[in-house]
């Protein structure tokens, strides 16, 4: 079925869709389709962002983003890379196979560390719960749909995280797994631009996508963002990726950090 | 010196230290902690009910992650020589392990059916008390498929045949990644084993050494003959087996056969001799003195005879 749809270009209107911007999107979600949105970009491939409130629904796994092209639909950065590299275009081809090994390796550190935090962080910490995650996830929902709607939501999300040994910690253990994950990729990143030096990869776009939403978003306390600006290559790392690739494509506001972080701190 | 740290975890079989993959006996030995490792049969007993347990003297630790470290707070750090960037690529891989390779490792010991009534459950409920020996191994399995559907299965109606070959799949894919990474090196970071040797080992090991009737990730190991030998290395090296699959406690097994069976043959000698004593002692074979012949010619004829008297 790949086959078959590698040989078409890539179309003019392909779309992104994700939750409400101002009101409903969450701190995981945000990170997620930022990570997809600077991938694409880094590809040279145009994507425009489509906000819907049930967006959740309409992805074929569940999980967002997804992004629409043609007349497929693909959904998360793992596979929307391999679609994206069916139809010829890829950023990690100049990488040799250990090279290659250690990217998926460091991918999964940042979903198994860094993501899981924001889950955690979203829908197991109460003070977080009850002031930003429930007030915004059922948003655009009528009551009494909007808390059953995210009653749910914490539900599914809690029993994960008892089934990944997660439940037991507590905000300050998820914290210091924070900083052991920024330590680690701060570490790897050194003073090299990208994680593979001259050229970005996914890795970089994810990354980059977790760590400038985490620095961007205004929660209940700073300690997530605090741990992150420890280590200023990785908020310069930021920095070099936004003003490369999101300088001007942003067609809602101005892009200077300044900017967005003044906007995302309207996001309560 | 301290005493010795105590660490409980699940016993080993086909010539492994342990079956759990988070066992840390590997590490242990990497390390050179003195520790000494108990088999454990009932996970409810060790405190806390988690598997495995670290004792020193008072201090009880249950998780793998907390026991690594607090055994390198206590100077038994096997990544004393890595530079920061090695460290950073621990914790990648680590992850990568956890993500890719543990599903399809939970579901080949305890979700596929044949694995799990042939060699899995029997394993384990001979290692448990009755009777939670009955009950045991079945809340351990669904633990397994619980975690596994909740990490990889999308929304419901999912069908569990297509997520078990994607975590099947993303395992494949995992061990390539992992051989292409050692190449042909002996260990991960150069000539000495680390952290993330031992957590490899951890996970590598059972899979390759348990005998399953469904071995579908066996046999994608076995075609990476750098995993395997990296693998046979740990084991011979570290654990003193021998290919063929003698365990120190099988070792100490055949020891103790050993002293049994020289006990035994010291027995027997003993038995003899006491026999022979007998033999001596006894009334029915009294020495019995030949009678002397005397021969009419004269004396001299007599005295050779005489001599042939006991």
């Amino acid at each position: 079925l790949l086959l078959s749809t590698a040989a078409e270009p890539w179309p003019e209107n392909a779309a992104l869709y994700q939750q409400l911007k101002e009101e409903q999107i969450l701190l995981s979600d945000n990170a997620s389709s930022l990570a997809v949105q600077a991938f694409l970009q880094m590809c040279n491939l145009p994507i425009r962002v489509v906000c819907r409130a049930n967006a959740e629904y309409m992805s074929p796994s569940g999980k967002l983003p997804f992004i629409h092209v043609g007349n497929q639909v693909v959904s998360e950065l793992g596979p929307i890379v391999q679609f994206v590299k069916a139809k010829g275009h890829s950023l990690s081809d100049g990488l040799d196979e250990v090279q290659k090994a250690e990217m998926k390796a460091y991918m999964e550190l940042v979903n198994n560390m860094l993501l899981t935090a924001e889950l955690y962080l979203q829908w197991c910490d109460d003070v977080t719960v009850e002031e930003i995650t429930h007030p915004r996830y059922g948003s655009p929902y009528p009551w009494p749909l909007n808390r059953i709607l995210s009653y749910q939501k914490q539900w599914e999300v809690r029993r994960k995280m008892k089934a990944i040994g997660w439940a037991g910690k507590t905000l300050e253990q998820v914290l210091e797994d924070v900083d052991q994950c920024c330590q680690a990729l701060s570490q790897r990143l050194g003073t090299q631009p990208y994680f593979f030096n001259k050229q970005p990869t996914e890795l970089d776009a994810l990354v980059f996508g977790h760590l400038f939403t985490i620095l961007t978003t205004q929660l209940t306390t700073d300690e997530l963002s605090e741990k992150v600006k420890n280590y200023s290559n990785l908020t310069a790392f930021c920095r070099r990726i936004e003003q490369q690739y999101f300088e001007g494509h942003d067609k809602d506001s101005s892009t200077t950090v300044a900017a967005r972080s003044a906007k995302r701190s309207l996001l309560r | 010196m301290a005493a010795p740290m105590e660490l409980s975890c699940w016993g080993g079989d086909w010539g492994l230290p342990s079956l759990h993959p988070e066992s840390l006996t590997a590490y242990a030995k990497f390390s050179g902690a003195p520790l000494t490792v108990n088999t454990i049969n009932n996970p409810w007993r060790a405190p806390k009910g988690d598997v495995p347990v670290l004792i020193s003297e008072d201090i009880v630790i249950s998780q793998p992650a907390k026991i690594l470290n607090f055994l390198r707070k206590q100077k038994y750090n096997a990544d004393y020589e890595l530079s920061a960037k090695q460290g950073a690529d621990t914790l990648a891989y680590i992850a990568l392990l956890e993500e890719k390779l543990l599903p399809a490792l939970l579901h080949t010991f305890w979700v596929e059916a044949e694995n799990y009534c042939c060699v899995t459950k029997p394993w384990f409920a001979s290692r448990i008390a009755f009777p939670l020996s009955l009950y045991l191994p079945g809340k351990m399995s669904r633990e397994a498929l619980n975690r596994i559907l909740l990490t990889r299965g999308g929304p419901p109606p999912y069908s569990l045949v297509e997520v078990e070959a994607q975590i099947y799949r993303e395992a494949k894919e995992c061990l390539n990644l992992l051989s292409k990474r050692l190449g042909t090196s002996q260990f991960f970071f150069g000539d000495t084993p680390t952290t993330l040797d031992a957590c490899v080992f951890g996970f590598l090991a059972p899979i390759y050494k348990v005998c399953f009737p469904r071995v579908q990730l066996q046999e994608h190991l076995k075609q990476l003959p750098n995993l395997c030998l990296f693998c046979d290395d740990i084991l011979t090296c570290y654990f003193r087996l021998t290919l063929s699959g003698h365990s120190p406690a099988g070792q100490d097994i055949a020891d103790a056969n050993l002293q049994k069976l020289t006990q035994l043959v010291n027995k027997e000698s003993n038995l003899i001799e006491k026999m022979d004593d007998n033999l001596r002692k006894s009334p029915q074979h009294p020495p019995r003195k030949l009678t002397t012949l005397k021969l009419a010619a004269g004396g001299e004829g007599s005295s050779p005879l005489n001599r042939l008297s006991p």
